[in-house]
């Protein structure tokens, strides 16, 4: 039986491709992690303070940007040529988008990373929420537009590869795994919308100084619709890896793939009327459309609830099949000796954690208590940087050997490192939600206030500090044995089956769910529809105040080459 | 139910955030537990995993097959 770089080689290369660049990106973004944890809490400095900033923003893009899309786009072209049984339409194409997001992608990395270089005069220490007034090298800009715009070829890349099985299979329901690759997409397409038109008509002719001026306000709105269904974006490849993988590593088959589906199209149809949830303290934006989007985010509960259920009735069905009895005793029969199986299960617990903390955050009136706090990273770092990084690092021991023909290296140092991450992000996680509640702002090198103490809830903030050193250092282990594991790997010699790829059909088939789930155009339509309902009047709002060009010079951040400018531009961005 | 050392290790992971969260919970009726109660706690807790699972392991042999 031949896995699948045996059936589709060409595939496989470009799933690689994509590996290859995800996992370098995990590398320095781990390490910048490291660095940042170390350095604010005191333990090892060995960066200038205006360094970290620049630190920060590639552990962001880097972590939240590049390593996650580039693996969405290799987890998603093998789902679409393994579960439509065919291959892409035209490789020419696949190469091509993967050349341009990774060409974009160095292009940001390089324009971030030039800001550790004082002798040139380049940097984009902008951050990973990369609006105005806070102005990067034209690369950045230029680096991102090509890196979205490449994530839209990779996404017309799979629309063809399903016209052309639809061609053949006219009525046929649409394979789970190719429906859950596609919905994501029109998702990530209504949402790029708001970054792409802040990228190329505002920021990239401003940071040239084409334009003089921008709104700060009107990119901000921009960034947040496409900022919070990015979220999603990271979140449907650990979506996938969990309704469809999962199941099949705990020993059963997946509960049902109609409520699958479900959970997919409210996401599309959710995910982007949310974003001024993260503006609750943006000025400029009238309280009643942060209340719409308030009650729009707490919808989104919805299908979060309901993969819950799903995921775990799918893994307790495995367990039985195991031989698991008893409401808990099941939990023995899984098969935690699976680093697969085992980073997933724990990264879909965190997840649960990940939930409770972002309700904290939707909520108007208890934002307020953490805006801008430690609160916040500690949130992200239990979903996007476990629900989303653990899953596709765990994901990965299964995936990879079917790309490679060639067996893992080590299944216990996979456990190892995913019980490790476990571990890490649950001190360090943990110490940013209490040092939230004391008050500790986040983005700070070094957080102090003259004669201004934080008082915590619990404890001290020495002990607070330790954990997210301890919590970070552990994590920084962790990825460092997750690439070692993976490398060697890839040196290991080839065999017939390195692993059982087989998924098997769900309880609950595609034949019981409505036709209708199946209708793109239909839940498209509706999906633009709430995001006109949601943000014609905000940003009519925001232009009417302040122009589309707005009064802003803005302040470049490439601090050493132009310490001057950005200088004499803050009195009056501060005016 | 015999433990393997794949399920000890996943045990002893969960039972970190345990310990954390318990001066939380302890906090919430008004008592405020020092980091040494989290420690001890912990030490307890392993301690009385590594015995359940010296008693309960699967032989080696068992292992093996």
């Amino acid at each position: 039986m031949a896995t699948f770089v045996d059936r589709y080689p060409e595939e496989a290369s470009v799933v690689k491709a994509t590996l290859v660049v995800s996992f370098l990106s995990l590398g320095i973004g781990a390490l910048f992690g490291l660095v940042q944890a170390l350095h604010r809490t005191g333990y090892l400095r060995i960066l200038d303070s205006v360094d970290y900033y620049t630190v920060l923003t590639g552990h962001g893009v880097l972590l939240a940007l590049v390593f996650t899309i580039f693996f969405l786009m290799g987890l998603f072209t093998w789902a679409v040529v393994q579960s439509l049984e065919r291959p892409l339409p035209d490789i020419r194409l696949s190469w091509a988008w993967v050349g341009l997001t990774t060409t974009g992608a160095v292009f940001a990395a390089v324009a971030i990373l030039a800001g550790l270089v004082p002798s040139i005069d380049m940097s984009a220490d902008v951050l990973y929420t990369f609006y105005a007034p806070l102005m990067g090298h034209p690369l950045f800009y230029i680096g991102l537009a090509m890196f979205i715009v490449g994530t839209w070829l990779a996404g017309a890349d799979w629309f063809l590869a399903y016209r052309d099985w639809r061609g053949d299979n006219p009525d046929e329901r649409i394979p789970l795994q190719t429906f859950m690759v596609l919905t994501t997409m029109l998702m990530w397409y209504l949402a790029t919308l708001g970054v792409a038109v802040s990228t190329v008509f505002f920021l990239i002719p401003w940071s040239f100084g084409w334009v003089e001026t921008v709104n700060p306000l009107l990119t901000r709105t921009l960034f947040w619709f496409f900022g919070h269904p990015v979220v999603y974006f990271w979140l449907m490849p650990a979506y996938m890896l969990w309704y469809t993988v999962l199941p099949k590593l705990a020993g059963g088959r997946l509960f049902s793939d109609p409520l699958a589906r479900v959970v997919f199209v409210l996401f599309l149809l959710l995910s982007t009327p949310v974003g001024i949830h993260h503006q609750y303290l943006d000025p400029g934006i009238a309280e009643g459309f942060k209340f719409i989007a308030m009650t729009n985010t707490m919808f989104l509960l919805l299908p979060s609830l309901l993969t819950a259920f799903t995921v775990v009735a799918s893994i307790e069905h495995g367990a039985r099949q195991r031989g698991g009895e008893g409401y808990i005793k099941w939990l023995g029969a899984l098969p935690w000796r699976d680093p697969a199986f085992t980073g997933m299960a724990l990264a879909g617990a965190m997840f649960a954690a990940g939930g409770f903390s972002g309700m904290i955050n939707a909520g108007m009136n208890i934002n307020y208590l953490i805006h801008n706090t430690l609160w916040v990273p500690g949130h992200f770092h239990l979903t996007v940087g476990t629900a989303v990084a653990l899953t596709m690092m765990a994901g990965s021991y299964w995936l990879v050997p079917q790309l490679t023909g060639k067996r893992l290296y080590s299944r216990p140092i996979g456990l190892l490192q995913v019980v490790l991450w476990f571990v890490g992000m649950v001190l360090m996680s943990n110490a940013m939600h209490r040092g939230g509640l004391a008050g500790i702002p986040r983005r700070t090198a070094e957080p102090q206030y003259q004669n201004f103490e934080f008082s915590t809830m619990l404890g001290s903030v020495e002990e607070i500090q330790a954990g997210i050193a301890l919590g970070g250092t552990l994590l920084f282990v962790s990825a460092v044995l997750f690439l070692f594991n993976i490398l060697l790997s890839s040196i290991e010699d080839p065999i017939e089956n390195p692993v059982d790829d087989s998924l098997p059909a769900p309880l609950s088939g595609a034949s019981g769910s409505p036709v209708v789930l199946d209708n793109l155009r239909l839940w498209t339509a509706i999906a633009v529809v709430l995001v006109i309902l949601a943000y014609t009047l905000p940003l009519a709002g925001i232009v009417g105040d302040a122009g589309v060009w707005g009064d802003v010079p803005g302040v470049p951040v490439w601090v050493s080459g132009n310490l001057d400018a950005a200088l004499a531009a803050l009195p009056e961005v501060i005016a | 139910m015999r433990m393997t050392r794949a399920g000890l290790l996943v045990l002893v992971a969960f039972s970190i955030p345990v310990a954390i969260e318990l001066r939380v919970l302890f906090g919430f009726f008004g008592v405020k537990l020092p980091l040494t109660a989290s420690i001890v706690f912990e030490a307890v807790f392993l301690l009385l995993i590594a015995v359940f699972y010296n008693v309960s392991a699967e032989p080696k042999s068992a292992t093996k097959n």
